[in-house]
């Protein structure tokens, strides 16, 4: 395990691959020793990144639970199946809207101030004053980033599609008449449990691409306030872009494999 | 000879006396494209001097102490720092090499998002498992040597830019470091701060014994501190070393070049302007 973590530590450059692999020697050395991981700093990062998007990723859950159930009422009632409403929306934001949109908010508000945050740092010499410190700048501001967005976004999906589930109740209750017993059986009963992992799964792997391509953006950052500027816009873009693609290879794994 | 700090990973080292050579530079080239901003430099540094580093704006002194620091690979050459090649290192080997010295940015490069307290106290607390009353203690230590007692809680945006510079160099001091290196630590001080921070500088090489390796273009400050300079050319002669020696064997020597500088003289060898023949070619094109 020691030989793997320190010949991690020793891959040199400042590429995409190489901020993965030191990320994982910090993980893996974390393992043994908790104190590398910086608890302190994950927890503050934790409340930075994951409690204060709490009230955004509402408001967004809601809104699309609303407009799932509005929009599925629509077309079901002429057919006479208002009935499937609360498992449209249920299965709709467990496997795909809730994990993706919830995605797209922290992308918006975490992920770009994390890009910039690090890449003002970078420009203010902060980056090369810890290194010449012998303090890695991927210990004491990447890996507690990350391990706060990995911890924080599965959460927050969690809880977006709980408060989506309160927005299609909000409809179905308020303009299709259907009792709150019925609309929370067929909304819970009808999804499996693999309906949420899949979501789960799905949240890990966008919070993996939000975080360190918003760090790798940031750290990478040259040519002063301009160059913070570029590496914020490029986070954003880049991270919706690889976590559509990532949606679409998992949902196609996820459809045609298991 | 002093008392190695006792830090965390740095294992058995060989402590330098006083006049052994600690950093040594051979044939270092550093060259962006065609330009060569360091060509050949070749010096080297004893325990217990305060060797400085000047030369005009864009003569490459930045680059080199960059070089010295581990924090750029040159193109060809080697940097013995500690009787080790930092050239030839990875960045784990070369975080062996950092615990041994301090690095005073020319701004500060001060951690925004800490207190002034926070940010000396960093590296005490990622390289030492010393108590935290311990460390608090040393950070007032260090406050009070670089004149800012009470400024422990101050964020770094409440401080001027000569206080920044300072708080710099009392973390770059944290570690006590058998080498410091100081990037222009007085440009933009008043003559009483630049008296403070030079005498700064002569304590931390006189009293406890360090080296100081310092870049400056502050021509009283430079004659005040060093017991040898080294002087890098720019224009014909970009990063080459015009001149090395003792503060009394610069100013008597009579390259133009280093005469100008050492002056301060508007005319003179240095090429600020072009020639008159130069000029009208850039005007008008070589035709």
């Amino acid at each position: 395990m020691k030989f793997v973590v320190n010949a991690l530590r020793r891959v040199e450059g400042d590429g995409y691959v190489t901020l993965n692999a030191r990320i994982y020697s910090f993980l893996l050395w974390g393992l043994t020793n908790p104190r590398v991981l910086s608890p302190s700093l994950t927890l503050r990062q934790m409340i930075r990144i994951g409690v204060e998007a709490l009230p955004m990723a509402s408001l967004v859950a809601l809104s699309v639970g609303f407009i799932l159930a509005m929009q599925s009422s629509t077309e079901l009632g002429k057919l006479g199946a208002n009935a499937f409403i609360p498992d449209l929306v249920s299965l709709s934001l467990l496997r795909e809207l809730g994990p993706l949109l919830i995605a797209i908010i922290v992308v918006g508000r975490s992920g770009s101030a994390v890009a910039a945050e690090l890449g003002t740092m970078k420009v203010n010499e902060e980056i090369e004053a810890l290194k010449v410190m012998a303090i890695s700048p991927t210990r004491i501001l990447v890996v507690p980033r990350y391990l706060a967005l990995m911890i924080m976004l599965p959460i927050l999906t969690v809880f977006g599609n709980c408060v989506g589930l309160a927005g299609g109740w909000a409809v179905c209750i308020g303009t299709l008449d259907m009792t709150s017993s019925f609309y929370i059986t067929h909304a819970v009963q009808r999804p499996e449990l693999w309906d949420l992992y899949s979501g789960l799964i799905k949240s890990v792997v966008f919070a993996h691409l939000i975080i360190t391509i918003a760090c790798y953006q940031g750290l990478g950052v040259t040519g002063g306030a301009e160059g913070v500027g570029r590496a914020t816009t490029a986070s954003v873009v880049y991270s919706i872009l690889w976590i559509i693609i990532a949606d679409a290879a998992l949902t196609g794994l996820f459809f045609f494999v298991l | 000879m002093r008392e190695a700090p006792r830090k965390i990973g740095s294992g058995p080292k060989k402590i330098f006396k006083a006049g052994e050579i600690i950093l040594e530079v051979r044939d270092l080239v550093q060259a962006f494209g065609d330009r060569r901003v360091l060509d050949n430099i070749s010096f080297q540094v004893r325990a217990g001097e305060t060797f400085v580093i000047m030369g005009g704006s864009g003569c490459g002194k930045t680059t080199l102490l960059r070089c010295l620091i581990g924090a750029q690979k040159p193109t060809s050459g080697s940097i013995h720092l500690f009787g080790e090649d930092i050239t030839r290192m990875d960045p784990f080997e070369l975080d062996r090499i950092r615990l041994r010295f301090g690095m005073n940015f020319q701004f500060g490069a001060l951690f925004q998002s800490l207190t002034v307290g926070e940010n000396i106290a960093l590296p005490l607390r990622h390289h030492s498992d010393v108590d935290s009353s311990i460390i608090e203690m040393i950070v007032k230590m260090k406050l009070e040597l670089v004149g800012l007692t009470g400024f422990e809680n101050f964020m770094p945006s409440e401080l001027s830019g000569g206080m920044r510079k300072r708080v710099g160099l009392a973390r770059a001091l944290a570690l006590d470091p058998e080498i410091l290196f100081s990037d222009e630590p007085t440009s933009g001080l008043d003559p009483v701060m630049t008296a403070v921070v030079d005498q700064l500088t002569l304590d931390s090489t006189r009293k406890i014994g360090a080296t100081a390796v310092v870049v400056s273009h502050d021509m009283t400050s430079v004659f005040r501190i060093a017991t040898r300079i080294l002087m890098l050319g720019n224009g014909p002669r970009q990063g080459q070393i015009v001149a090395e020696g003792t503060p009394e064997e610069i100013r008597k020597n009579p390259d133009p070049f280093l005469q100008q500088f050492v002056r301060g003289e508007a005319d003179g060898p240095i090429p600020l302007r072009m020639a008159q023949d130069e000029y009208l070619k850039h005007l008008l094109g070589d035709g």
